[in-house]
């Protein structure tokens, strides 16, 4: 078995779209896809037909910091690569097709411009990537792995290289990157044969440096159409100058007070240039710069500044640009093949891309008064998010949209609480919302009976804030020297509350800040006494505070900070808190008694954080607070939540379990709900939190698994049924550790009991005292691991493949169909991450109609299933091997259907609001007796079992034609390592292939 | 309610938000100055020549006297006491090297890229909402704190690094392979290290453990260039105060700290505008 767990994010968006203040925009050679990198870190990869219809697919996760530029990383088109810098120095490799990251690195500076260039020694070809950036080089960087090869640096007067072109000579072999350094020094090194099979890091020197006195320079490029000329765009003039020898043709300045930005040739005698505020300019160039003209450098040593040349087209930005928050980014892309649009495209703070469309001539118009063009085609992400029927759904949807309005209210903040598979969400109205997850999750993603019902699933409402909640935090999860009742809650009102989960009661209300609270962290288990039942607070004021939760006051309020604090950390031995602000400075505080020890700037404070990260293992601070940022939540799921959650300690557990006895039961109960773990990240602290639930695939198993074997009546499971399926990589356990899992689940199954009446009698109490509050939040009456099983099964269930499956899928297993296509996503190496964004599915409609002979439309209903079949190869492998070890399990289960749960013996509830009547303590008893004998009717469990299993292989069949080139070759759970794809044949062979099995089985019933 | 707290806004940024740009954009012209950027059509002889005497008030061993022209070190005198026979060593920059100080480039280089960003915001121009304001807020101290975090920073560099560094071969009479230097600027001081090294036998019993990188190794610290192994014997570090460059990260400061006010005063506004009763 891999060392790789499986691990399956599904997103739920949400009804707003992410921010998206698009920093850097590339468009790939074929002209089908645009990649656009924000501001806050994320990429998205855009489709584009050849009729200029854009749509957004997938969001990548995994910088930090702003994207500062992007490049594709690969010649060909069969595997197309795409290469990310950020702000912070971080370089990403990407696969554009499925979003995975293939190599990642950081370096100590920051890139601000990358261009591919494709060496050709004889008849291997290289790829490399040459950077520049905030350091007086050109770092010539490998392509596949991201290692720095050797720079090109310059011996007189070397400085940041602001703008960069790469000229091919068709005539040579030689090709020659022409840089213009930020004081206006032009600079020319020559990459030949033998430097690019150098590997050593001696620098290569300059050719040509040469002043072309441009301050300010903001973009080079050189003439693709003659090979002649060279275009520089400075901020108050653009220049032409001959690509031989440099000397200056013309030069036009800025009008108006505008800043250029830009510039690329369009045509031979035809430049655009665009300024900062979005305006794009095209113009004719003098014949002093056409280079087959006789006039050609006729003026070279002339004063040529001030004649303006004709305008052919203006391209004015859009009216409603007043809502942009920064500059937008224009850059102009030409296809090589069909479709050869020619586009120029701009991408703005609110995460809208605007396409132009320039034609090859020129309109017949005078030419003294400038065209006006018209956008092509314009899109933001929010908009192809209200586009959606029915809209992207949110965790809580259902509960949150207020009578008398449409948008539900959103939510800021969660937490995930998975020992008892609740959702904790509070939103902009200042509530707080404890929800079954599982439940949650299926009422958002899948049709079913519980559409028709109100208020459903169970929840509670606890109302204390005045507004906006901005952070929660459940201590008991990171320490268990907490009290498992206590909720913490920050809010934009500038109060910390502290909640007790159980009864709804609010404990505590701590006002010591001055400023909305932005964090809730846990200090680590060495500190002292009083400080361990602390939980530390930060606000906007730039306080830091520690708030006992047993004295219920606050112990310290460390408040001088004159910059936001970026980080906390702790130096227990020394009872001393470290404060990091976004300036740099350190702030040192004794815990005990509040004072400021010292506080520091430069080398030191850098020493001192360090220091810190040696005392206290990785991730302490900030670790289990919800997503305050995706920076945060990013880190936090590479670092600890993976990690742990996933990989190792299952790993652990599967192992314990099979060793024998000596195994530590008394850890197990912990991991007991890990199998599915729902965490809020956003993109941008001013955004709602949007939803992915992580399901892992072996820990589902090992729960179906470990309630089975506890089972009561242990006739039922025969060891044939086991027996059978042998594929089932954690089957063998079962048996051996039968005796195990029953002691534990019995000690499962007290503390369950425990729970739930505690909570039904706390309720009942309240109840008495507040009749709107009675709903009922029986979380533990129904079988959650069935409930994840069941929610987990249907979204990866390919419906609409076979119409008889589905119709058994839904009648017999219990299985829902989604509403929409599930957004699913791809975690690859190092906590990169790629979600698909809700729109997907129309792309893929579009693709889906385009291979059907007849073209009719399909409807998205067909599609729900496909998609997840046609949209990344990456992706249906994994889901493939999710199904089918699930279905592996599922069918070694006595009473294998998501059938029988209460929700469907339960009294249909009037779809009434204001009416508080719930017969909450007779539906689970009454449904129990029902669905037990429903189990045990022989015949059905036949069938089921039947279908499973040709379900199963089906699925494994449709694996093997995939596995045979995929799978077994690049070790499947890795999602890391899988750089080759198969082909969309393989995929089509297998649909037919399950389509066979299916009717074999339906025969057979 | 709406318009009401829309005029506020109007009237906070159009007041407000210049004032302060305008008070930072002069006092960033003011750093920018001091860094003498070579204008490019001047020659470089007109940069401004500072002689600065680097010295100890502990120990002087070591003497240096380096000229510092804009950003580059362009003659060094440097006076080595060794301790053993307390022959002095002299040292100066070839006539055909300077040195130039990375540091010093990349602060400058920063603070006009901040400096730029202001410039496109004149008064001529009307931020429309907070959040504009916030974004130009944050562009600006990201290249504020980067020039600060370079001049208070100095790389952290491992002595094989160093070694290769090219220092050691701008020296006339050359330095001997036992012998040293580096140049660095930590806040507003100009720094010499001089580290006297001496070469470990091969069969020596000491273990060997290779240095980390840092700005300032003890001695001690050993490490393996060209197949020799080094030790630390001694560590010399005298400084100077370069007088200008304290100047600049005040201005440095004091402008991070306007631009984090104005941010502190608009959060505060949007939270009151944004507000909206449930």
């Amino acid at each position: 078995m891999s060392g790789n767990s499986l691990v399956l994010p599904i997103v739920l968006w949400g009804r707003n779209a992410p921010t998206h203040c698009i920093s850097s925009l590339l468009v790939m050679d074929d002209l089908a896809t645009i990649i656009t990198g924000c501001h806050d870190g994320q990429i998205c990869i855009w489709d584009m037909t050849p009729e200029l219809e854009i749509n957004p697919r997938a969001l990548l996760f995994g910088h930090t910091a702003s994207v500062t530029c992007l490049s594709k990383a690969s010649a060909g088109s069969d595997k197309q690569y795409l290469v990310s810098a950020s702000e912070s120095g971080e370089m990403c490799l990407w696969d554009v097709n499925d979003g995975r990251c293939i190599e990642f690195t950081k370096l100590a500076c920051a890139h601000t411009g990358i261009q591919f260039y494709q060496f050709n020694i004889g008849t291997q070809r290289e790829g490399r990537l040459l950077c520049h950036g905030h350091y007086p080089e050109i770092l010539v960087v490998d392509a596949t792995s991201l290692e720095v090869l050797y720079s090109l640096v310059s011996k007189i007067s070397p400085d940041w290289i602001s703008s960069m072109s790469i000229i091919r000579s068709h005539r040579t072999q030689e090709d020659t990157v022409v840089a213009v350094s930020v004081t206006g020094i032009l600079k020319v090194w020559i990459i030949t044969a033998d430097v690019s099979r150098m590997q050593d890091l001696d620098p290569v020197f300059e050719e040509e440096s040469k002043p072309i006195y441009c301050q300010g320079c903001q973009s080079i490029s050189f003439c693709t159409f003659t090979q002649l000329s060279l275009l520089v765009v400075c901020s108050k003039y653009w220049r032409v100058f001959d690509a031989g020898d440099f000397s200056l043709l013309c030069s036009v300045p800025s009008e108006n007070n505008q800043s250029w930005v830009g510039g690329e040739f369009i045509a031979a005698d035809k430049v655009i240039i665009w300024t900062e505020d979005g305006c794009s300019y095209i113009y004719k160039l003098p014949a002093s710069c056409l280079p087959a003209s006789e006039h050609f450098r006729s003026n070279v040593g002339k004063k040529t500044e001030g004649s303006i040349p004709p305008l052919v087209y203006s391209i004015a930005d859009r009216a409603d640009k007043q809502l942009l928050i920064c500059p937008p980014v224009t850059r102009f892309f030409f296809g090589r093949r069909e479709p050869f649009h020619k586009l120029l495209i701009q991408g703005d703070s609110a995460g809208r891309l605007t396409v132009w469309s320039i034609p090859e001539t020129s309109p017949l118009q005078p030419l003294s008064s400038a065209a006006e063009l018209q956008v092509s085609v314009s899109i933001s992400l929010q908009e192809a998010f209200d586009k959606l029927m029915p809209s992207p759904a949110g965790i809580i949807d259902q509960l949150s949209v207020l009578p008398g309005s449409n948008e539900p209210i959103k939510v800021t903040a969660s937490v995930y609480i998975p020992s008892q598979g609740r959702l904790v969400c509070g939103r902009e109205d200042g509530s707080i919302v404890l929800v079954p997850a599982t439940q949650t999750a299926i009422v958002q993603l899948l049709q079913g009976e519980h559409m028709l019902r109100r208020g459903w699933p169970p929840h509670r409402t606890l109302r204390g804030h005045r507004h906006k909640v901005t952070c929660l935090l459940y201590p008991h999860q990171v320490s268990p020297r907490y009290d498992q009742r206590s909720l913490v809650s920050g809010g934009v009102d500038f109060s910390v509350i502290i909640w007790d989960i159980f009864t709804g009661e609010m404990k505590h209300i701590f006002c010591i800040h001055g400023g909305e609270i932005t964090q809730l962290i846990v200090p680590p288990e060495n500190c002292s006494t009083r400080v361990q039942h602390c939980v530390c607070s930060v606000a906007s004021d730039h306080s830091v505070g520690l708030l006992s939760l047993r004295e219920r006051k606050c112990i310290m309020l460390a408040s001088r900070h004159l910059f936001p604090i970026q980080v906390i950390k702790w130096r227990p031995c020394d009872d001393y808190l470290v404060v990091g602000c976004s300036d740099g400075s350190v702030y040192v505080w004794q815990m005990d008694t509040g004072a400021l020890d010292r506080c520091v700037m430069g080398i030191t404070a850098v020493e001192i954080l360090n220091a810190c990260d040696e005392v206290v293992p990785a991730a302490m601070d900030s670790l289990n607070h919800p997503a305050v940022n995706l920076k945060q939540a990013m880190t936090r799921r590479s670092l600890a939540a993976l990690k742990n959650m996933a990989q190792h300690k299952l790993q652990t557990l599967a192992t314990n379990l099979l060793a024998a006895d000596n195994a530590d039961k008394g850890n197990l109960p912990k991991y007991s709900h890990n199998s599915l773990v729902v965490q809020a990240m956003k993109t941008n602290v001013t955004d709602p939190d949007m939803h992915v639930l992580f399901f892992d695939v072996e820990a589902v198993i090992i729960q179906l698994l470990t309630e089975e074997a506890q089972r009561p009546n242990p006739t039922l499971v025969s060891p044939e049924t086991l027996q059978k399926a042998p594929g089932g990589a954690d089957k063998g356990g079962s048996f051996l550790a039968n005796k195990i899992f029953k002691q534990v689940k019995e000690t499962i199954k007290e503390n369950i009991k425990e729970h739930l009446l505690d909570e039904d009698e706390d309720e009942e109490e309240e109840q008495r005292r507040r009749e709107e509050k009675s709903k009922s939040l029986s979380l533990l009456e129904y079988n959650l691991t069935m409930d994840t099983a069941k929610l987990f099964m249907s979204c990866l269930h390919a419906w609409g493949l076979n119409g008889e499956l589905d119709e058994v899928c839904l009648t017999r297993l219990g299985m829902l169909r989604p509403h929409t296509p599930v957004s699913f996503g791809l975690i690859s190496r190092g906590g990169h991450m790629s979600l698909m964004l809700p729109t997907f599915k129309d792309s893929l409609l579009r693709q889906l109609a385009e291979g059907c002979a007849e073209g009719r439309k399909l409807s998205v209903s067909e599609i729900v299933g496909k998609g997840t079949y046609g949209v990344s190869r990456a992706v249906t492998t994994q889901h493939l091997l999710s199904v089918i070890s699930l279905a592996n399990t599922l069918m070694s289960m006595t009473n294998a259907t998501f059938i029988g749960e209460h929700m469907k013996k339960a009294p249909a509830r009037p779809p009434r609001p204001g009416t508080p009547e719930t017969p909450r303590k007779t539906t689970p008893q009454a449904s129990s007796p029902a669905l037990q004998a429903q189990i045990k009717q022989g015949p059905w469990r036949g069938s089921l079992c039947l279908c499973l299993h040709a379900w199963l292989r089906s699925a494994i069949s449709l694996s093997l034609s995939l596995s045979l080139s995929l799978s077994s070759a690049h070790g499947i759970c890795s999602s890391c390592s899988l750089r080759h794809s198969c082909g969309s044949s393989a995929i089509e062979r297998s649909e037919i292939l399950i389509n066979v099995c299916f009717k074999n089985c339906i025969c057979h019933v | 309610m709406r318009v009401h707290t829309f005029l506020t806004e109007c009237l906070f940024l159009a007041k407000c938000v210049h004032a302060v740009l305008k008070q930072l954009q002069d006092i960033l012209k003011e750093a920018s100055r001091r860094f003498s950027m070579p204008s490019p059509g001047l020659c470089e002889g007109q940069l401004k020549q500072e002689n600065f005497i680097l010295g100890s008030s502990t120990m002087d061993q070591v003497k240096g006297v380096l000229t510092l022209q804009g950003e580059a070190l362009t003659q060094a005198d440097i006076n080595i006491k060794v301790a053993k026979s307390s022959q002095v060593m002299h040292f100066a920059f070839r006539d055909d090297k300077q040195w130039k100080l990375q540091q010093i480039q990349d602060a400058r280089n920063h603070v006009n890229q901040a400096l730029q960003l202001l410039s496109s915001r004149d008064e001529s121009y009307t931020f429309k909402t907070g959040a504009e304001v916030n974004k130009l807020m944050d562009a600006v101290m990201l290249q504020l704190s980067r020039a600060r975090n370079r001049l208070t920073t100095p790389a952290s560099m491992t002595l094989p690094e160093l070694a290769a560094s090219g220092l050691v071969k701008m020296f006339t009479p050359p330095m001997p392979g036992d012998v040293m230097v580096n140049f660095y600027i930590n806040l507003s001081k100009l720094c010499l290290t001089v580290y006297q090294l001496h070469v470990l036998q091969p069969n020596t019993t000491k273990n060997f453990k290779s240095a980390g990188s840092s700005v300032l190794h003890n001695p001690g610290a050993m490490f393996e260039y060209n197949n020799t192994k080094f030790e630390v014997s001694h560590v010399h570090k005298v400084e100077c105060v370069v007088p200008w460059l304290n100047d600049t990260l005040v201005f440095f400061t004091i402008s991070l700290q306007l631009c984090q006010q104005l941010k502190d005063k608009i959060s505060v506004f949007s939270s009151f505008w944004n507000y909206r009763p449930f």
